[in-house]
């Protein structure tokens, strides 16, 4: 029989599938092969992109010159701005406001290694510790209400036609949808248990034990009882906190080794498939319409791995409503390696 | 400069690039070898390779799960639902869960196997809308189903599994997120000013220099909606208020086809026959009637790939403005 599972967090309903569940090998990947050209995110070719805004270097290298570890430079099709004016108009029932924000590209490694997993856990370490930095730059323009991190590796993950690993930062001036129903359901839970709904999952997930992937030096790997997708994975802090660029030297060594650890399996088990990843962070805390207190004890950052292996259809567009082939007990006995 | 626009139903905020817009010639699509008719189960004579039938239209008589038929209703082989059981919702300690109980058919459109929605006569799609009324009002009879939802999945990257034009009919036991998200929207909005929501947005396309609309006919209208997640998004309303789909009058299905084939048309002529999804938005069943609810009909041409900003943000980054969009469309441009 399939099953219903409601994610606790935001309410989504997703149907899996537990008899014709899918295995790894049911999913092929195909390397769709987009030209390899001369690479613009190389070590020695650093003007081939816009100037760059924040780099990791070894000491005494210049600023758009060869030398450093991790480099962010702007986006060459930003779609938000910095310098953009944030108007807001109504034509009829519409709402239109302006595109303030910004739109960055953080380049993971001086070297031409297209997945991050193939990258050493101290480099890992560099990329986090660009994106707090970022995040904190980000922070002091009181216009952005979000800073959203994310990676499309792959083609079909929405990844560009050059193979060298990179992530992306877009700051945003409104909340983002995703982000508000996340929020939204931590309050509601908080509101009546007075607990951090994530910390109860962790504790949940630890008990069981059947969806744990990795638990490793504080960090958390599972599963999620509700995945939208197959092999999706969800990595938290067990300690709790609300932002993930507070996260301490500590953390960040010990997030960088699971997520490669992470990605590793994934690369393993699924032939490389594409994948994205997303930072699930809370917003800036800013005196709004709607603002509320409790943010600091009701959300928990972590960070949502979602490999593409599957065709998202007409269905799940028009419903939001989710069809999982792959049911997260036997994807966490994958990634596990029990299996 | 780009902009933000505020879909005014759910709330969701789109990216509207409307300095650099995307042309048709800008998007890249995979083409696909399908296998042709041999094998087809949804061709004339293999009938036996589908489950045995639920409805058929056949004008001469014919034999159920034999040729002859115009459009064919089947059990989806390999189902996301089962019909039979209990939904038995129930706690799981944390976590809520349910059985997973609903009912998955399969429309096959026509008896052809390389045709275009738009290629078929004006009667056939008519045949068509009638076998997705028809199924709608069976299964509404059905208590324990909230929702049923009607879509097609065209071309590989769209989802869709076989070449043979079908559509999809799912009914589920719960009210699916997406829709109670218009629903809500549409409720906060007619209980401050009275009025439907979509009702108003058809009056103001109508009288903004109809830049967003595509095509209209006495019943029906089609436009680019200002704040289109996707490039070349494309809406088909009702013009009168109709907030359930399967109430569509026996007269108002010709005009229905008609802007339906015209738009699947106007589509695959300008972007070279794209894969698409469509999906009927109608309101729930066996529940209280939302009065601000407008059915509709969403076409989403399939042109880009979705990326970790859309997953992760809700929010989608649109290529081509909705007014690019309509004149293309309009074949203006």
């Amino acid at each position: 029989m399939p099953e219903l599972r409601k994610d606790p967090i935001i309410g989504r309903w997703v149907i899996i599938s537990t008899e014709r569940a899918k295995r790894p090998h049911d999913f092929k990947t195909v390397q769709s092969g987009p030209v390899e050209g001369e690479c613009p995110f190389c070590e020695g070719r650093e003007d081939h992109t816009p100037e760059e805004i924040f780099a990791i270097r070894k000491e005494g290298s210049s600023p758009n010159k060869p030398g450093w570890k991790v480099r962010v430079v702007p986006s060459i099709a930003p779609f938000l701005r910095l310098d953009a004016e944030l108007w807001r108009k109504g034509i009829g029932l519409y709402d239109l406001i302006g595109a303030r924000g910004s739109h960055e590209v953080v380049v993971e490694t001086p070297q031409h290694i297209a997945n991050m997993c193939d990258l050493e856990v101290s480099q890992i370490e560099d990329i986090l510790t660009a994106y707090v930095e970022r995040i904190n730059f980000l922070s002091r323009d009181d216009k952005i209400k979000y800073v959203l991190i994310f990676k499309n590796y792959g083609w079909e993950a929405g990844g560009g036609r050059v193979k060298h690993a990179r992530s992306q930062i877009i700051a945003t001036p409104v909340n983002l949808k995703r982000v508000k129903e996340e929020l939204e359901g931590s309050k509601r839970y908080y509101d009546y248990h007075e607990r951090c709904i994530f910390c109860d999952i962790i504790r949940e997930e630890l008990d069981l034990g059947e969806r744990v992937i990795l638990d490793k030096d504080g960090i958390l790997a599972i599963a999620p009882f509700a995945p939208r997708f197959p092999f999706e994975v969800w990595i938290f802090p067990k300690k709790h906190s609300p932002d993930f660029y507070k996260l301490t030297p500590e953390e960040k060594k010990n997030l960088a080794s699971v997520l490669k650890e992470i990605l590793l399996r994934i690369k393993n088990l699924l032939n490389d498939p594409p994948y994205n990843y997303v930072i699930h962070t809370a917003p800036f805390r800013r005196e709004h319409r709607g603002y509320w207190t409790t943010i600091e004890e009701d959300y928990h950052w972590h960070i949502e791995i979602i490999p593409r292996l599957t065709r998202v259809a007409g269905f799940e567009w028009g419903t939001g409503f989710y069809i999982c082939p792959t049911p997260p007990e036997e994807a966490a006995k994958y990634l596990r390696g029990d299996k | 400069m780009p902009e933000l626009r505020r879909d005014p139903i759910t709330g969701r905020w789109v990216i509207v690039n409307i300095e650099s817009p995307l042309y048709p010639s800008d998007f890249h699509i995979e083409p696909h070898k399908w296998k042709g008719e041999e094998g087809c189960p949804f061709c004339y004579g293999n009938e036996n390779l589908t489950p045995p039938e639920i409805e058929a239209i056949r004008l001469d008589g014919g034999k159920p799960n034999t040729p002859g038929w115009k459009v064919r209703v089947v059990p989806n082989k390999y189902p996301a639902l089962r019909i039979e059981g209990d939904l038995n919702k129930r706690g799981l300690r944390l976590y809520d869960m349910s059985n997973g109980i609903g009912a998955h058919e399969v429309i096959i459109d026509s008896p052809y196997h390389y045709k275009g929605l738009d290629e078929l006569e004006d009667e056939e799609v008519q045949f068509l809308i009638k076998a997705y009324r028809s199924r709608s009002q069976d299964l509404v009879k059905d208590r324990r189903f909230k929702y049923i939802l009607i879509f097609k999945n065209v071309g590989l990257s769209a989802g869709a599994s076989l070449e043979h034009g079908h559509s999809q009919l799912i009914a589920l036991p719960m009210v699916p997120k997406n829709v109670s998200e218009e629903i809500r929207g549409s409720t906060r909005y007619i209980s401050y000013h009275e009025r439907c929501i979509f009702c108003d947005i058809i009056s103001q396309e109508l009288t903004n220099d109809r830049e967003r609309i595509i095509t209209e006919n006495e019943k029906f209208i089609a436009l680019s909606p200002l704040s289109a997640r996707f490039s070349f998004e494309t809406w088909i309303l009702p013009k009168e208020h109709r907030t359930q789909f399967m109430d569509i009058k026996d007269e108002e299905i010709p005009y229905l086809a008609k802007i339906l084939k015209e738009v699947i048309f106007k589509i695959r002529r300008v972007l070279f026959s794209p894969p698409y999804n469509y999906i009927i938005h109608t309101s729930p069943v066996n529940s209280e009637e939302p009065l601000g609810y407008h059915w509709h009909i969403e076409i989403m041409p399939k042109l880009s790939r979705t990326a970790g900003f859309e997953w992760g943000s809700g929010f989608y980054v649109v290529g081509t403005p909705p007014e690019v969009a309509a004149k293309f469309l309009k074949g203006e441009m």
